[in-house]
């Protein structure tokens, strides 16, 4: 099918950058001439896809063709919660793909079933040399089992954030969210007015669980360091518990609301449902695309509050990174496509067209960041900086089963009546704690 | 001449004998590979499901036999016993709606004849849809946010918005609807073929003798439909027990488990705990039910033969 186009400015910025990302690679001719064959990735991005990411990833996947038009690129489009079930068990039957996408909580236990290559062993020096180390090591280091690099970590960003309607803040004198827990609940609480509610929460995701963003308002020590448990008998449970519970009495949580993905609640902000809501934070601007119950203009983001007088908490994950299969028959050319989604100009690219903050750090320095169109990675790279930041245990246990666990209880403490410590004994009996 | 009849007939003998043996081989032939795809597709993997209960298998690596423990695991949870309640409360509640209303849908085509096969075909529509796009298609209808549709009629209406499907008390309710509606079409057509069986001069019979209306549905329409009934109830009961997928794309088994079936809680343990040895376990427990409830359908039922003696 063919149809007419007028070339837009992102159009002839996208074929500029395009052209940008292929031209440090015309030196390196020779050996691209080396690269053949086809590269499968699986991802939960389609290059058919009209969301700023996918746009992003058709550029880089048509970007790398031009340089090496021997390798064919083939995108498999996945389900986005189903990659690494998928990977194993496509690895077991001889049938993976050469790169896969996955979330950094599932990469011990595929690693664990041998599925992944020691990226160390097929990544260039140079590219070891240079851009590994210009990346943030926070998410770098996480991937490394024991000196095996399983995977790079893919647009480090805080993952769940706050987003935040400004001009609903507005109109109780607030600018942004409060950062501690005791004046957020208050605040939210005022900010419940006709059909808008002061807070929305996802309490039905398989990969996402609130209690645990609320939990991480106590740093690090929310997670047993031998184990990587979090205490569900203990007080920093209950207390987190107590926040929800106390955002449901004061009409800032919905009673009702109780089985909402990530997705439903993205729809609703948009309808203009919530004046705060947890979020997935690469998705600002989609946020911002699809708002219709109010301006986007007013949208922004918050990291989480805390505990007492502790930083306001932002917990790095789940997040993305991307491995290779330990059976890929075509591991340089695979290489070569995963090194070409770090270089600088792809962190370019995802930076201007999907308002992510660049993989590579030394790219920061570009005029571009200082515009005002680079604002919110400003704040994403501030937040990433915060002293609150932390990330999951690189175990985390019962993996699969945490969040499901974590977030009935959730519902439970949003929905009913019952005593929390019987709520929490119950979900750590789910879980066998 | 005795021994050329003789001869005669144990030739003819032969020939038929070899020919019945020929026709034997053929219809071997033609079913065999039908009954090898049934064995590959259904026999083995039912094995295998059955084999696989008794092993400790988590995110695809079989950690070796576990005996019984994954059943024992099951039963240990007080919450089984809950969530099998409330697969029988979805089934029998979605059963206690579809059936009588496929009933009346399948009445009223008899009457309506060419004009009652169209509207037939309209409500088919949505047991031709993809369940999951059932889901999602209601999802959008009953989203309690202003976007949703029944929400926004409401609003319009001045009236509040109700979260039929986040709210624990209205969930399973919510759920059985849907399911109703996009199966009771199903079984109308089953019913509609079985009303056609039934001879008009039975009815014509009856009205002579005074019977009511009550009285003939009593005594002829349902004793004579009771082999559909059956095929009904069994299919729907079958269909009902094992509803994941609208399940999944409506409420994900929530509010607070409000709507975690037995099969949703197959779903839950083997593709998304990934804790494939106990969601076999799960099947095994789902297939034994189902096979007690038809059972009992065939006995309850099944007696009667549609006979109407």
């Amino acid at each position: 099918m063919t149809r007419s186009h007028n070339p837009s400015r992102r159009d002839a910025v996208r074929t500029a950058l395009t052209a940008a990302i292929a031209l440090p690679f015309i030196n390196t001719k020779v050996g691209a001439q080396a690269l053949s064959g086809t590269v499968r990735v699986w991802s939960f991005l389609s290059p058919e896809g009209q969301t700023p990411r996918e746009k992003v990833l058709k550029t880089l996947v048509d970007a790398f063709r031009a340089r090496h038009p021997a390798v064919t690129i083939t995108i498999e489009p996945q389900p986005f919660q189903e990659l690494e079930t998928r990977f194993v068990a496509a690895a077991a039957q001889r049938r993976a793909p050469d790169l896969v996408w996955m979330r950094d909580t599932f990469l011990g236990l595929v690693h664990d079933r041998q599925g992944l290559a020691n990226l160390d062993e097929v990544l260039t020096p140079e590219f070891k040399a240079r851009a590994i180390p210009d990346m943030y090591s926070v998410f770098v280091e996480k991937s490394v089992f024991g000196g095996f690099r399983t995977s790079l970590p893919l647009w480090p960003s805080p993952a769940q954030s706050i987003f935040y309607r400004k001009d609903a803040l507005g109109e109780i004198g607030l600018e942004a969210p409060p950062l501690n827990w005791d004046a957020f609940v208050d605040a939210a609480g005022k900010l419940t007015k006709g059909n808008r509610l002061g807070f929305g929460l996802p309490s039905n995701d398989n990969s996402v669980a609130s209690l645990l963003n609320i939990l991480s308002g106590f740093g690090p020590d929310a997670f047993d360091k031998t184990t990587g448990r979090i205490d569900l008998s203990g007080p920093m449970a209950a207390e987190a518990a107590g926040v929800v519970r106390r955002l449901v009495s004061n009409g800032a949580l919905s009673r009702t609301l109780l089985n909402t993905m990530g997705d439903d609640i993205q729809d609703q902000f948009a309808a203009g449902r919530f004046a705060m809501a947890q979020a997935f934070t690469p998705r600002f601007d989609q946020f911002k695309r699809i708002a219709a119950g109010y301006d986007a203009k007013h949208l922004a983001v918050s990291a989480w509050p805390s505990f007492g007088t502790r930083p306001a908490s932002v917990l790095l994950g789940p997040y993305w990174t991307i491995g290779m299969s330990a059976a890929s028959t075509n591991k340089p050319a695979a290489a070569a496509f995963l090194e070409s989604l770090y270089s600088p100009e792809a962190s370019m690219l995802w930076a201007k067209e999907a308002g992510i903050v660049p993989d590579r750090k030394s790219v920061m320095t570009d005029p571009w960041f200082q515009t005002p169109a680079a604002s919110m990675i400003q704040v994403f790279v501030s937040l990433l900086g915060a002293p609150g930041a932390l990330t999951f245990p690189q175990r985390l246990p019962d993996v699969t089963r945490i969040f499901p666990v974590l977030n009935k209880a959730q519902q439970e403490l949003m929905g009913t009546d019952e005593a929390i410590p019987a709520i929490l004994a119950r979900a750590r009996s789910t879980l066998g704690w | 001449m005795a021994a050329i009849s003789s001869g005669s007939t144990s030739q003819t003998d032969l020939t038929i004998k070899g020919t019945q043996a020929g026709l034997q081989r053929v219809g071997t032939l033609l079913v065999g590979p039908a009954i090898l795809l049934v064995i590959a597709v259904n026999v083995l993997p039912a094995f295998v499901g059955f084999y696989s209960s008794l092993r400790r298998i988590f995110f695809f690596t079989d950690e070796g036999f576990v005996g019984l423990d994954n059943f024992v695991a099951i039963f240990s949870e007080a919450s089984t016993y809950a969530t099998i309640a409330r697969s029988f409360v979805f089934t029998f509640g979605s059963l206690a709606l579809a059936v009588p209303l496929a009933l009346l849908v399948a009445l009223a085509v008899r009457q309506l004849g060419r004009r009652g096969r169209l509207f037939l075909t309209m409500l088919l529509v949505p047991w031709a849809m993809s369940p999951i796009v059932v889901a999602l298609l209601w999802k959008w209808i009953l989203l309690p946010s202003p976007g949703g549709l029944l929400a926004s009629t409401f609003i319009a209406l001045g009236w509040s918005p109700v979260a039929l499907l986040t709210d624990p008390s209205a969930a399973m309710p919510t759920i059985i609807v849907v399911g109703v509606w996009r199966n009771f079409a199903f079984a109308a057509i089953i019913l509609t073929a079985g009303l056609g069986q039934i001879p008009n001069d039975l009815y014509k019979a009856a009205a002579v003798d005074g019977h009511s209306v009550w009285e003939r549905f009593r005594r002829i329409t349902l004793p004579l439909l009771a082999p559909s009934l059956l095929i009904v109830l069994c299919v729907l009961t079958i269909s009902y027990f094992n509803e994941v997928q609208v399940i999944i794309g409506l409420t994900t088994g929530g509010p607070i488990n409000a709507t975690t079936t037995l099969a949703y809680q197959l779903y839950q343990t083997g593709f998304v705990e990934l804790d494939q040895g106990r969601g076999n376990a799960i099947a095994v427990v789902m297939f034994l039910i189902n096979l007690l409830l038809v059972i009992a359908y065939v006995r309850l039922l099944g007696g009667s033969k549609g006979d109407g003696k």
